[in-house]
């Protein structure tokens, strides 16, 4: 009996120096294999008394299930340590990601006036209007005849237009040509934006542009009123600043809206006090709308003594610019990735 | 345009707000003051002083140190290099923070050494005078005087409107109406002094001589009416100071008394006039188009192209004026004239701004007439001078007006019914019979109202081009409310799903694509570009067809027809700051008028390799995330590619098309050198271009199949064979693609090896699999026997 308590004891002090898989099979092996200690004591069991062999027995097995598991726990501590080291031996430098190496240029990113567009128009997609665009290049029926503007109105003055040699084709000068699409290829009641480029021919510099963005919006129907109109506008501007906008509404001369209006909002720069931004007045014109002149609505196919509307434009340019205080519009067009850059979104 | 307060008030009693007060009732109201001048504040800053002594400066010798009194025997001193300073002189003083009208504002400021506050003024420096130098000298003027008072001028306000937001208004084009304006909007009385009794005053003056000038107006002309006065004047006297003060707050230079007080009565009445010499013209006058082209002197000295069409005032001599726009050199009044002759007109708007814009001449006549004037506003503009001249000058009148009018052409007064329903229901608010009848009789409108109905009778100045429906009525409600006062409210629609537009989800998806999985940033160039950069480019298409007649500059001409030179020059000016960068845009490309692409360009320069397989993988993956079958087919000689076809710019090898639906939709290149090198380019440019303009009118089509997953075991194969070094790899594969195998689950390449120069081995693995058993070992043999032999059919002998 001791001698089997020895060799447990023995082991373990074996056990101890043991560092590789290797010698601790050929440790077990000493210890349980056939020529082993703990065989040479079964073997001798013959010869004991009936009540020696259930005892020792009992005991030899006890101690050849505690060599077993022993071995097991070296075995996996040894395999852990085996395998960390491993690892060790093939660390990387964790720290070289792609922002710290230089590898050009890996920013990904959309255009600032794509983001502002895509919000716009989910907005208005959220409040049931569709989306629509139509070509560039554009007769003078769709950007002028058709929007109340006949060749002698004097509101041809107000949009420096590009004209080809055919002298009938000319670059839209604002989105509200999408208003006379629209209106042809619908019934009333509808809405719907137009987002798209549109073309002045006007000298460039830090706040004009020749070719910028516009956000055309039109909802027809039954007794659609001012009120309504100003709902839309509000709750758009809200959705855009993320905060609760103060408007003003004034009268602003369009031919393609009677009666038509100028909406301000609220500086949100100095809060209407008057600053730089807002040219001390403490309101920055932001979009010109109005109710839809019912000669508009006649030359898109729609009675105007049934039907009525509203209709506006939004410059893009200008609102990203006021969102990330961009001072050159020139910037949009450049096609500098070190603008492009600042807005990556990653 | 300047709107003089002060001016405005001669017909109404403005209520006691400050000018920005009234300014923003006007913004909110009628149109949007731009600014509030407050003309001569800065003058009325500047006192007279008289000069006490004088020492010089002891650093210059020009200059002095001047001591002066302030007023009350305030004393102070100045350093002052006028030439004419003396002792007991009185002269101006600005003192500190006084803006001169050069723009500069006074501040302390060390001359020489010896600080100096303020400084003694010459007329010119004041902006009272032109070229004469040293101080203005004052006379019989107590120091401490305001310089204002001194010349018996006053401050004045201005508000500043701009032109265009009054476009639609003819009559707000002069005081008068602007007054009506401010009064109806202030609810105040509105003075006329242009009653029946004044009007018989003057009309008491005509009498039965035989008028000198007589006029005869061809219907063709543009005159749609023409009033025309002879009268004799004694002297010309000097304008009055009123008259000259308020020209000149409203931007316009005093000429002489008479000129002065045409000028004044369009400025006032808003209806244009010219007075000629009636000693300049010979014989009778004529109204009638030109005829002809002719050169014709104006008044401002500028000989000007007259055409055929454009209507002008003749004598039996010569061209005297240029109908609606400016009279000539030859027949103006000077200050010697004393025979006058009236003309008070009125032409076809349209005529006048097609001259005007030709000519590219706008003066404050022409502005006026192309807004479309009244013709029933001619005579009471008359008898204005006349009162005018009057009151300033000995006048003899001969004989009286003679008139024509075009009366087809004659504005009219106009009827419009609204009802109370209407009208809330536009404005979207609740409004009292008597507020809106209150409106529309403030704006001079006769109105009759029987149960909710509005009977509006619209004077003619209003007729011209204003109003003219419902809407126009609707307008002059609600800016009289203030469209301020209205609240917003959300309209009660039927609910229906609304979905982007086929072509927004794709763009949509594309870009998406580009920047999550293609790592790019999206770019924005102009659709318009030049010849030059075309040529750089070596673009075999000019679009002569698409130049613009009015472009701004020559790099900017025309329509683009392609994206890819705008992707040139971007990456040029890219590369000068970025050795590697992947770029894309959605943009146009204009190959006729109704003929506009959409084209995808994806692009990404290195300065150290090639990325055609980058920007390959890209558009392999793009293409197949939109369920959009293609095919990448090498160059073809048999085949165009418009999109790039004549184009030196493309790789040799580095070039593949792609197919879509049979046909070419787009490319990818790696750019040649010789192009790179014409925009001084060092690396590797590839671009890719698409045209998406077929497929932004489609659904796409999710084409998802599920199949399930089979149970039983895929067993693989490689096969290894020898190619010459040319032969595309992924040839071998596709040499495959004829082979209809049920089991043949998947091929794909493992391995590419150079054996030597002009031989390398392809590894191919294939995988079978059979979904309803496991493959037996002589039928795997079998499939693999078949790939073999279609292999070397193929001429992709097995490696031995």
């Amino acid at each position: 009996m001791q001698k089997l308590d020895t060799l447990l004891q023995e082991f373990k002090e074996e056990l101890k120096i043991i560092q590789k898989i290797p010698d601790l099979l050929n440790l077990k092996a000493k210890y349980l294999g056939k020529q082993g200690p703990l065989s040479d004591v079964m073997k001798n069991l013959k010869d004991a008394s009936v009540e020696e062999k259930k005892m020792i027995g009992a005991k030899a097995n006890d101690i050849k299930t505690q060599i077993e598991s022993l071995v097991a726990e070296t075995m996996s501590t040894i395999e852990l340590h085996e395998m960390n080291e491993a690892l060790s031996k093939n660390k990387i430098d964790i720290s070289l990601t792609d922002s710290v190496l230089e590898k050009g240029l890996q920013a990904a990113g959309l255009h600032p006036v794509t983001q502002i567009q895509q919000e716009i128009e989910d907005i208005f997609v959220s409040m049931g209007f569709e989306v629509l665009d139509g070509p560039h290049i554009e007769d003078d029926y769709h950007n002028f005849e058709a929007l109340n503007i006949p060749a002698t109105h004097p509101a041809r003055d107000m949009q420096d237009t590009f004209w080809f040699a055919d002298k009938k084709h000319l670059l839209r000068t604002h989105t509200s040509t999408i208003q006379v699409r629209g209106m042809k290829s619908r019934k009333p009641p509808f809405r719907f934006v137009g987002p798209g480029k549109v073309f002045r021919c006007e000298r460039t510099d830090a706040s004009h542009e020749m070719v910028f963005h516009q956000l055309e919006g039109m909802m027809v129907g039954e007794n659609v009123s001012i009120g309504n109109l100003i709902y839309f506008m509000k709750t758009l501007l809200t959705e855009i600043f993320k905060k609760e906008v103060e408007v003003r509404l004034r009268p602003g001369f369009f031919p393609f809206v009677e009666p038509g209006f100028e909406l301000d909002i609220k500086c949100l720069i100095c809060g209407g006090k008057g600053c730089s931004v807002c040219k001390q007045v403490g309101w920055v014109e932001l979009l010109p709308c109005g109710m839809v002149h019912p000669n508009v609505l006649k030359a898109g196919g729609i009675d105007p003594e049934k039907y009525n509307g509203f209709a506006f434009g939004l410059g893009l340019d200008r609102l990203v610019m006021m969102r990330y205080g961009i001072d050159d519009i020139r910037h949009l067009h450049s096609g500098d990735l070190r603008f492009n850059l600042q807005f990556k979104s990653y | 345009m300047h709107i003089s307060l002060d001016w405005i008030q001669d017909f109404v009693k403005l209520p006691e707000l400050s000018p920005k007060e009234l300014g923003l009732k006007f913004t909110l109201t009628t149109a949007e003051v731009e600014d509030v001048i407050q003309r001569g504040a800065e003058l009325s800053k500047v006192i007279c002083v008289e000069i006490k002594s004088l020492k010089p400066h002891p650093e210059s010798d020009k200059l002095n140190l001047v001591t002066f009194d302030l007023g009350e025997g305030k004393l102070k001193e100045v350093v002052c290099g006028a030439p004419n300073v003396a002792v007991g002189l009185k002269v101006p003083y600005a003192p500190t923070g006084v803006t001169l009208p050069n723009g500069m504002t006074l501040e302390p400021k060390k001359i020489r050494g010896i600080l100096s506050d303020g400084m003694l003024c010459s007329e010119v420096e004041l902006g009272l005078g032109e070229g004469k130098s040293g101080l203005m000298v004052l006379e019989n003027v107590s120091p401490g005087t305001p310089l204002t008072t001194y010349l018996g001028k006053k401050v004045e306000t201005l508000l500043d409107v701009d032109n265009k937001s009054l476009t639609h208004r003819p009559d707000l084009w002069g005081h008068y109406g602007l007054a009506r304006e401010f009064a109806a909007s202030h609810k105040l009385a509105f003075k006329n002094p242009f009653n029946d009794q004044w009007v018989k005053k003057i009309e008491s003056q005509f009498n039965s001589s035989t008028s000198p000038v007589k006029f005869e107006v061809d219907e063709n002309s543009s005159c749609l009416a023409y009033y025309g006065l002879s009268l004799d004047i004694e002297s010309m006297p000097e304008t009055p100071a009123l008259i000259k003060n308020r020209l000149e707050s409203v931007g316009m230079r005093s000429i002489n008394a008479v000129v002065d007080i045409s000028n004044y009565v369009m400025v006032e009445l808003g209806i244009p006039n010219h007075i000629f010499d009636r000693d300049k013209i010979t014989g009778q006058l004529k109204i009638e188009k030109s005829h002809r082209s002719q050169r014709f002197k104006t008044l401002d000295d500028v000989e000007r192209e007259l055409i055929e069409s454009d209507t002008i005032i003749r004598d039996e001599k010569s061209t005297l004026v240029l109908a609606g726009l400016m009279g000539g050199a030859h027949a103006g009044v000077s200050s010697e004239t004393k025979k006058l002759f009236i003309e008070v007109a009125n032409w076809e708007a349209p005529e006048v701004r097609k001259t005007s814009v030709r000519l590219g001449l706008r003066t404050d006549s022409s502005q006026r007439y192309e807004k479309t004037l009244d013709s029933n506003l001619c005579y009471r503009t008359l008898l204005r001078i006349v009162d005018l001249l009057n009151e300033h000058m000995k006048v003899k009148v001969i004989g009286a007006p003679q008139v024509y009018v075009n009366e087809a052409k004659r504005s009219q007064k106009l009827s419009l019914k609204i009802t109370q329903k209407e009208l809330n229901t536009v404005i979207g608010m609740t409004l009292e019979k008597e507020m809106i009848q209150g409106i529309f009789e403030r704006l001079d409108f006769e109105v009759k109202e029987s149960s909710g109905e509005f009977e509006v009778i619209i004077p003619t100045y209003r007729t011209t081009k204003d109003i003219y429906c419902k809407a126009d009525l609707v307008e002059e409600v609600g800016r009289m409310i203030g469209y301020d006062n209205i609240t917003p409210v959300s309209p009660l629609l039927p609910v229906k799903p609304v979905r982007l537009s086929t072509a927004k989800v794709l763009h949509r998806k594309i870009q998406d694509f580009m920047v999550n999985n293609a790592s790019s940033l999206q770019m924005m160039t102009y659709p318009l570009v030049g010849p030059d950069l075309l040529k750089k480019a070596l673009w075999p298409k000019l679009n002569e067809e698409l130049v613009l007649v009015n472009a701004l500059s020559v790099e900017q001409d025309r329509m683009r027809p392609s994206l890819i030179p705008s992707a040139l020059e971007m990456a040029a000016q890219n590369q000068k700051h970025f050795d590697e960068f992947s770029f894309f845009e959605i943009g146009r490309s204009y190959l006729g008028y109704e003929n506009e692409r959409s084209q995808l360009l994806v692009g990404k320069f290195s300065k150290k390799k090639s990325s055609f397989l980058e920007v390959e993988n890209s558009v392999e993956k793009l293409l197949t995330s939109l369920s959009l079958p293609f095919q990448f087919t090498g160059a073809s000689e048999k085949f165009k590619n418009e999109l790039c076809h004549g184009w030196t710019g493309l790789h040799p090898h580095e070039y593949l098309n792609i197919q879509m639906m049979g046909k070419f939709t787009g490319m990818i290149s790696t750019i040649h050198p010789m192009v790179l090198k014409n925009f001084k380019m060092k690396g590797f440019l590839t671009l890719a271009v698409i045209d998406i303009t077929e497929f932004e009118s489609r659904e796409l089509k999710d084409k998802t199949k599920y199949h399930p997953i089979s149970k039983f075991p895929e067993s693989s194969c490689d096969f290894t064979v020898v190619v010459p070094s040319e032969t595309p790899a992924a040839s071998v594969l596709s040499s495959l693609s004829t082979l209809k195998l049920k089991e043949l689950k998947s091929k794909s390449i493992v391995d590419v090896f150079q054996l030597n120069d002009s031989q390398k081995t392809v590894s191919l693995r294939t995988v079978f699999e059979d979904s309803e058993k496991t493959l037996e070992a002589q039928t795997i043999k079998d499939l693999e026997s078949k790939i073999i032999q279609t292999l070397e059919k193929s001429g992709f002998p097995l490696k031995a």
